[in-house]
């Protein structure tokens, strides 16, 4: 998001779903998208159907790769080097859009210089695909009227996290590729309601709808509606929390339906962060890792149980009802937060003993005057409400009440004004094979498990799909290691070890492995590098350096 | 784009051209009936239901294939289309086997969800087992344990080895849900203002007091007695329905909101008058039937001798009687049984039970029979009482004189009658008899006041209602129970309420009652003698679980309840045992509606007789179950990923496949979408697990908790249970599409994994353990304020998720930054 922000003004998906559909062309980079986002995918593959060129940049033969014109299998990390080629490529053959430069860009002769080396044999030998891809992959996405760029987590979980969008957003500025339908530059989001929690602020240098912090207007604003004074001081990135921790600085902490423990790369570090806690509340479904070191764990609820609004990977707010209630004692998270508010912060006027509602015991103020209160703070949300989001699709920004909502962003303009063409240099990742971890770890997601798997894996039909964690390999490299289809093996990097079975695939290249992040009993994440990107904090999920042994049986 | 303007059955409609008669009929809301049609993708084999009458062409025409022109007439309902539709539906029909609903089901007087509940039970879902009962039986504790069991003697799993048993599962899940203290958290509805009496609080009083108040009716139980539950408890001795169980479920019923009044006899203490001029809209009589038919044989003495109801009151009240050692009890219905058996614990060491046909034939379940005997309950059978005349001749108090019978000839109902053997007459010694020749509500005339004159009586002694809308012959006075019907079952006492219950709301709301379902129903054979053994190829012999009992030498010592409910594991070994007869496609079968809607009776045209495919389970989440096919294709036409081929060998001479393959490809992502467009039960998605019928379903739509898609879906839910997710093809971003987590990944929601209460750990090092949500939020908030007090706000952070809602993460933010005074709040996945 960082990158994006620095480079439009705006981090979020900047066309639709369904307008996949109206595209000539797609580079689909760093995402697995028929597994990680299977609707989505599958628009992919109807628009493949209904002539639209498919370009798949990914260290692995996925799926998609099936129904591709082109596969382009670079080396895990090098995907910046990948797309400079591509814009040298395009500027040396005079394929750029120069009118909508012209309009639209700034800081392009710069950039030109930038990539002027970055020739696709240059890029060839980075990356390991060949030149002649890499000049048809350009030509085929510059002459595309339409040509959209769809990527997740494989471009963004690398210490060059940062960098890799500005990479993207370049190549989606030089070919014109911004501001009409089925084209532009389109981050996949993972999870149902990133964009929500990012746009309300959840994030420590900005307030509600992108507002900084640092900002005194912005300050002003804020103090008036909540009716206290603000902190200016930036807070601490997630990825910080556990060296403050280290560091004495931070003592309580409160979760909010996240696993860290699971989730995040170097969990065993995580956690012993956190049992230094004071005092460390959770707040979750189930018991998860990271509740079971907690001092508190207050029992939430699932989405059928509250009512609110997810907001989605292509900006469109939608409603989220309660259909059931939550079990036992457990209570909608915003309630939580209500009551917990209501003790600490001493308003016992609205706290839970006043409330009889005995099917859900719900505690005001309830999501819909919360949303109220948000449409005041963000002009881009300004105009819904949920009367109108009872019958309209409405995708932010949405500055009044009359106004349709904005599908497709940028049309006219960027909201910096115009796009910043920034020139991307190439660090590599932050850990590389070597003699003693001699293979690239790269992890992600199955169709039929999700993150953590806390939910998945209780859900009978997807546990039985995928039960297992496995690392996935070539032939060649199982050959060597003399392992067979399903034998166990144990993999390790600086950080941890993990033992699970070897699944052989030609979906893999030689060097690489593929670990699925969703299995505890296996956690890819206690391998993993927590190096982190420098802009905005990112770890390096995607790329590690491991060895791998065969397991005796006993 | 050019219009058309055209008339269908009449109206006149202005479409654009190009499109088919059946898009433009849907888009004037107009609905013509199809079992194959899939947007844009026609079929080689057409069910022919959507043909239509076109003004000017000979042959009927399929709406779906036909353009629309300028001009054109349509009639779609004609007599000629209508029967070539049910001509083709009878076709279709024919081949199609399964059962709609479960024998178990059909056979149920409460028609409660029996494959349903047992569904959840086999999956440890007891709380939903349990909601899913009381969504139409409010007393599964009781019923659990003294139900006749009709469902049990149509279960098919008799015709592999023994009937499930279902009723123990009943008792089971009730027990368990009242060992755990769950909350069922059954809602209801918004007040209506309306006041409702009901007199009696035996079961029929209460179930009706339960379905009223969760109608928003405000319901006042006026009871006799000082206590609620009638029946079960002054009629049940504790052996049967504990006290404490009565309690329970009586409180569980109360706590929905009912006022009680006690000690309160109609007729004695108030009147209907009365309840009508202190503002009630209704009144509801359940008072039981409690009165005693006497024992009317010629007789000196009357001490030692009781009727039955009278004495088990008299023994549930803790009376202490003088009953002797030995002891007869005249009649063979089942509160003779509970006589007997009492009697056995009040230290009688010889009870008889008189009866003057066989054994058989007694009107008392056989199993109750059965238990009175293993408790050494003696019978004498083929005898009747003539007198209690003799002076004795010993030690005893009683002379009760015998006559013998024999059988008759057989009435018109085939029923044979009794004579007296001439000269047969014997005695039997006794020191005490108890009568039990029946009840009635009320003997002679009800008295009180003028209403009560009024209202008419049935020969037997009980309130004259009709059996269908429980009105007595007073306006807004409604009976039911067994006041109504005599003595019956107490679950047929809660089905006589709850329908009375319906009436009456339908009476003081002046709305329209709810329907009654459809008898409409495939089967695989309504008898046993009908049912194809191949059904049960390869299913193994597995015996029911055997109830533990506590042995009669130990039981009859004490009131302890004998039968001592299953434990967890048997309960689910038992649960599995289920055939799953019933369709859980119940609710979509468009075969099944479009038969009703057109009415075509299958029983005379015909449906599938026995299973020609075995049911394929080796998809991960779909059953497929060839029998049930119809060879629409919707399925096939319907993936968007070309991953099903349906294939015939050949066709029947009336077109219909011989030799069906429903085939899954490699590239199948078990998204399901197959499953939302079959038009019959053949294609099903296995967590789909409870047969979805009659009432009470709720559509909520709702967005994905999974990926950024936000893909809308539609949850189907049952009280607060979640029983499916389906999308609408109509709505985006997905359009009807969604992926295998989206349509299967939902079961997390129950799993009894769940987080129900907060937990605290007290020290480090010690566990967590639950507490209650005062202390957790006090635990957390001194926590946090001593943080906030010593080190300042800095030292507090929040970690939110990209998981919970926009709300839950603008109020999370607000309250570290308004409430703590720090930005230090941040999320997992904002990159």
């Amino acid at each position: 998001m960082t990158g994006l922000v620095t480079v439009l003004g705006s981090g979020a998906m900047t066309n639709t779903i369904n307008g996949i559909l109206d595209g000539d062309c797609m580079l689909v980079i760093g995402s697995n998208t028929t597994e990680t986002h299977p609707i989505i995918g599958l628009r992919m593959l109807e628009a493949v159907k209904k002539g639209s060129k498919l370009i798949v940049a990914d260290p692995r033969r996925i799926k998609l790769c099936d129904s591709s014109e082109y596969w382009m299998q670079q080396r895990p990390g090098t995907d910046g080097p990948l797309i400079n080629a591509l814009c040298h490529v395009i500027i040396r053959d005079g394929l750029e859009d120069k009118q909508y430069i012209e309009e639209r860009a700034e800081n392009f002769e710069s950039f030109k210089d930038s990539v002027a080396d970055c020739t696709p044999e240059w890029a060839e030998k980075i990356t390991g695909v060949p030149a002649a891809v890499i000049e048809d992959v350009a030509r085929t996405f510059a002459q595309a009227e339409r040509a959209g760029i769809y990527y997740t987590m494989g471009i963004t979980q690398h210490t060059s996290g940062t960098n890799n969008v500005y990479c993207l957003a370049n190549l989606a500025v030089i070919t014109g590729n911004l501001g009409k339908p089925g084209a532009g530059l389109n981050p996949l989001r993972g999870q149902n309601n990133v964009q929500g929690a990012s746009d309300m602020g959840c994030l420590p240098t900005f307030f509600p709808g992108y507002q900084r912090c640092d900002d005194q207007a912005a300050r002003d604003k804020f103090a008036k509606i909540w009716d206290c004074s603000v902190s200016d001081k930036p807070g601490l990135m997630a990825t910080e929390f556990g060296d403050a921790i280290h560091d004495g600085k931070l003592a309580g902490l409160w979760v909010m339906g996240e696993n860290p423990m699971v989730s995040d790369p170097n969990s065993s570090h995580v956690k012993k962060a956190f049992e230094q806690l004071e005092c460390l509340v959770v707040q979750d479904i189930f018991l998860t890792e990271t509740a079971e070191i907690a001092d508190v764990v207050l029992p939430a609820a699932s989405f059928a149980e509250k009512d609110g609004t997810f907001v989605n990977t292509e900006r469109k707010v939608q409603r989220v009802r309660r259909a059931i209630a939550p079990p036992g004692d457990a209570r909608d998270d915003l309630s939580i937060i209500n009551m917990v508010s209501n003790r600490i912060l001493g308003n016992r006027d609205g706290d839970y003993h006043g409330i009889s509602d005995p099917v859900f015991h719900t505690v005001p103020p309830f999501a819909s005057e919360i949303f109220s209160e948000i449409t005041e703070c963000w002009v881009a949300m300004a105009g819904m409400s949920y009367e109108r989001l009872e019958t309209e699709s409405l995708a932010w920004p949405c500055p009044d009440k009359d106004h349709p909502g904005t599908p497709i962003l940028h049309e006219e303009r960027f909201p910096r004004g115009k796009a910043w063409l920034s020139a991307i240099s190439w660090d590599g990742p932050a850990e590389n094979p070597d003699d003693e971890y001699p293979f690239v770890l790269t992890t992600g997601r199955v169709l039929y498990q999700y993150h953590t798997g806390t939910m998945t894996r209780r859900s009978e039909v997807l546990e039985n799909s995928a039960p297992a964690a496995y690392l996935e390999m070539n032939a060649l490299d199982a050959e060597r290691l003399r392992l067979a289809d399903n034998e166990m093996v144990s993999a390790s990097s600086r950080r941890g070890t993990i033992e699970l079975a070897v699944r052989i695939s030609d979906r893999i290249t030689e060097g690489l492995v593929f670990i699925p992040f969703h299995y505890k009993e296996a956690s890819a994440n206690l391998l993993t590098n927590d190096a982190l990107d420098p802009h905005c904090k990112i770890p390096e999920a995607k790329v590690c350096a491991i060895k791998i042994t065969k397991l005796e049986t006993v | 784009m050019s219009t058309v303007t055209l008339t269908i059955d009449g109206n006149e409609i202005f479409a654009e051209s190009g499109l088919t008669i059946l898009e433009v009929a849907k888009r004037a809301e107009i609905t013509i009936p199809t079992l194959c049609y899939v947007k844009d993708k026609p079929t080689d084999n057409p069910c022919e239901i959507c043909v239509v009458e076109v003004e000017g062409e000979d042959e009927l025409m399929r709406s779906c294939v036909t353009l629309v022109r300028d001009g054109m007439q349509v009639q779609s309902e004609s007599e000629r289309v209508i029967v070539h539709r049910q001509d083709r539906l009878a076709i279709i029909s024919e081949t199609h086997f399964g059962d709609c609903k479960a024998p178990c089901n059909l056979t149920c007087p409460g028609q409660i969800n029996v494959q349903g509940y047992i569904a959840h039970v086999a999956k440890g879902e007891y709380e939903e087992a349990l909601r899913l009962v009381m969504e139409r039986n409010p007393m599964p504790f009781s019923v659990g344990r003294v139900c006749p069991r009709f469902c049990e003697t149509r279960c098919r799993r008799l015709l592999i080895d023994e009937p499930v048993s279902i009723n123990h599962l009943k008792r089971f899940v009730a027990d368990w849900c009242m060992r755990h203290e769950i909350d069922l958290k059954i809602p209801k509805d918004k007040p209506t203002g309306k006041r409702i009496a009901v007199i009696g609080g035996g079961p029929a009083g209460l179930t009706a007091a339960w379905f009223l108040t969760r109608k928003g009716h405000e319901v006042t139980i006026f009871e006799a007695a000082p206590k609620l539950g009638g029946a079960l408890r002054y009629g049940f001795p504790d052996y049967k329905i504990p006290r404490e169980i009565v309690d329970y479920e009586v409180n569980a019923i109360l706590r929905m909101g009912i006022n009680i009044r006690l000690s309160q006899r109609w007729g004695k203490d108030f009147t209907l008058q009365d309840l009508k001029d202190t503002g009630f809209d209704a009144t509801f009589i359940a008072i039981g039937a409690t009165v005693d038919i006497p024992f009317d044989v010629p007789c000196t003495d009357k001490e030692n001798v009781y009727t039955a109801s009278n004495f088990l009151r008299m023994i549930n009240e803790g009376r202490k009687l003088d009953l002797g050692l030995k002891a007869a009890v005249i009649g063979g219905n089942n509160i003779a049984m509970e006589v007997a058996r009492t009697l056995v614990r009040e230290g009688v060491e010889q009870v008889t039970i008189v009866y003057p046909r066989s054994r058989l034939e007694m009107p008392a379940n056989q199993r109750n029979v059965k238990e009175a005997e293993t408790e050494g309950v003696q019978f004498l059978l083929m005898a009747s009482p003539s007198g209690l005349c003799a002076v004795p001749d010993d030690n005893n108090r009683l002379k009760l004189d015998l006559i013998r019978m024999k059988l008759g000839e057989p009435d018109k109902k085939g029923k044979r009658a009794i004579l007296p053997i001439p000269g047969s007459t014997n005695s039997l010694s006794v020191d005490t008899v108890v009568s039990s020749l029946g009840q009635m509500a009320v003997n002679g005339m009800m008295t009180g006041g003028e209403l009560e004159t009024q209202l008419k009586l049935k020969p037997g002694g009980m309130f004259s209602a009709n059996p269908r809308s429980a009105e007595t012959s007073v306006d807004g006075v409604f009976a039911g129970g067994d006041a109504a019907t005599g003595t019956k079952s107490v679950i047929q006492a809660v089905v006589s309420a709850r329908r009375a219950a319906n009436n009456i709301n339908a009476y003081v709301m002046s709305c329209e009652k709810d329907p009654v379902d459809n008898r409409f129903n495939f089967t695989r054979g309504k008898s046993f003698d009908d049912v194809s053994l191949k059904n049960f190829d390869g299913i193994g012999v597995t015996l029911r679980e055997k109830m533990p009992t506590r042995p009669p030498e130990v039981s009859t010592q004490d009131y302890d309840e004998v039968k001592l409910g299953f434990t967890e594991k048997m309960a689910k070994r038992e649960a599995e045992r289920c055939l799953k007869c019933g369709c859980t496609a119940f609710e979509r079968c468009d075969l099944k509606r479009l038969d009703i809607d057109l009415k075509v009776n299958i029983n005379k045209t015909g449906m599938g007789k026995e299973p020609l495919y075995p049911i394929d389970t080796s998809h991960r989440a779909i059953t497929v179950d060839p029998n049930k096919c119809i060879f629409c294709g919707r399925c096939e036409r319907a993936c968007a990923y070309d991953a099903l081929e349906v294939k015939a060998h050949s066709m029947d001479e009336m077109e219909r496949p011989v030799g069906l393959v429903i085939d899954f490809k490699e590239n199948c992502v078990s998204c399901g979408k197959c499953v939302e467009n079959c038009s019959t039960g053949a294609l099903n998605k296995n967590n789909r697990i409870v047969p979805i019928q009659a009432e009470d379903v709720r559509e909520v739509r709702t967005t994905c908790p999974y990926c950024g898609t936000g893909c809308q879906m539609i949850l189907k839910v049952k009280g607060q249970t979640l029983m499916e997710i389906t999308a609408d093809p109509e709505v985006g971003p997905n359009f009807g599409d969604l992926c295998v987590k989206g349509r299967f990944g939902h079961n997390f929601i129950q799993h009894p994994d769940r987080l129900k209460t907060p937990l605290i750990r007290r020290e480090k090092g010690m566990p967590l353990e639950p507490v209650k949500w005062d202390e957790a939020l006090d635990f957390m908030g001194q926590a946090f304020s001593k943080i906030l007090g010593e080190r300042g706000p800095d030292a507090l952070a929040g970690l939110s998720s990209a998981r919970c809602t926009t709300e839950e993460n603008y109020a999370f933010q607000k309250f570290f930054r308004a409430g703590i005074g720090t930005n230090n709040v941040d999320h997992c996945a904002r990159y």
